[in-house]
């Protein structure tokens, strides 16, 4: 009896080649169109590079319509509360002495990359050595005051190439 | 009915109801959005070059080259106004609050210095101290816009 109806359903199935019943049809329209309109969107958005430059959670840079990419280079970073300098906290923002114009935590720390940067540079002459590039984080609050004297700070150790990071504006 | 149809058109040899295989394309939707979301980047970081005169080789060649154009552009920037100062023009300040600045008139103006000296690409910027960075990124921004992409910060 049960194999009786087995079969009559099978039979059903397999004998009208054309319309299937009992199966059902997945509408995948909308759904191929929702994936056509991400995927150019991705494309579009997709770059090959890769991110160089990373920015702290609490660091809001300003906008600027440059489409300049940045390179590696030591970074300062000036947020609201701190500056830290590759990624090293080195002054509280708060406590720079304001009678003297360079910050000399900063000044010291900058002396010691170049240092470094100098060093290696000596090593082997296919390696990297000291190009006075840096890049600047500035938080889009911070006075021209602070950056001043961080450019100021800067530019003294002999980093004269500064590179404001901005994010592109679209 | 449609059915009817289209079985009766396909005996005839005229199929009109075909499906489209897309198992294909789904595939490689499934695969391909998955990576790009992954290596998505959606803010992108660029620089804005500032450089200072520097007493190496380097610097003596660019002050060589810069000086044709002696053209002093200054503009000033304070908290409520936009004051620009060219060699042999007379600009009237501009108005505004703070980080929001007339931006035509500057523009306008920033046109009348270029159609005066066009081969002048400097400008010297120069704030207060209480003005924001978010600030002068905007106005380095108009001043590149306008055609002086050589920016120099002056404290």
């Amino acid at each position: 009896m049960k194999i009786e109806e087995q079969s009559t359903t099978l039979k059903l199935a397999t004998g009208s080649t054309r319309i299937r019943r009992g199966t059902f049809e997945l509408r995948l329209t909308s759904m191929i169109d929702m994936f056509t309109i991400l995927l150019v969107f991705l494309l579009k958005s997709y770059s090959a590079d890769g991110q160089i430059m990373t920015v702290a959670n609490d660091l809001r840079l300003p906008e600027s319509i440059s489409e300049k990419q940045p390179t590696v280079m030591s970074v300062v970073a000036v947020t609201q509360e701190w500056i830290v300098v590759d990624g090293r906290p080195i002054a509280r923002i708060d406590e720079i002495s304001s009678s003297d114009i360079l910050i000399q935590p900063l000044l010291r720390e900058l002396q010691r990359l170049r240092s470094i940067s100098e060093g290696i540079g000596e090593l082997s002459s296919q390696m990297q050595g000291f190009r006075g590039n840096i890049a600047i984080q500035g938080d889009k609050e911070i006075t021209f005051d602070l950056l001043k004297r961080i450019m100021l700070t800067c530019g003294q150790v002999g980093y004269n190439n500064m590179n404001l990071a901005v994010v592109e504006k679209e | 009915m449609n059915i009817k149809q289209s079985i009766r058109r396909k005996g005839r040899g005229h199929p009109r109801d075909t499906d489209v295989n897309l198992t294909a394309v789904m595939n490689i939707f499934l695969i391909l959005i998955p990576f790009l979301l992954l290596t998505a980047s959606f803010v992108r970081i660029a620089v804005l070059e500032l450089t200072l005169p520097s007493l190496d080789r380097a610097g003596q060649q660019a002050t060589v080259q810069n000086a044709q154009s002696t053209v002093l552009n200054i503009l000033l920037i304070k908290e409520t106004e936009l004051q620009l100062n060219s060699p042999g023009l007379k600009f009237d300040k501009i108005a505004g609050r703070t980080g929001d600045y007339n931006w035509s008139e500057l523009t306008a103006q920033l046109q009348q210095v270029k159609s005066k000296f066009p081969d002048s690409e400097d400008i010297i910027i120069s704030p207060e101290n209480t003005i924001l960075y978010e600030t002068i990124i905007v106005i380095m921004d108009q001043c590149r816009e306008a055609g002086f992409p050589n920016i120099s910060i002056s404290g």
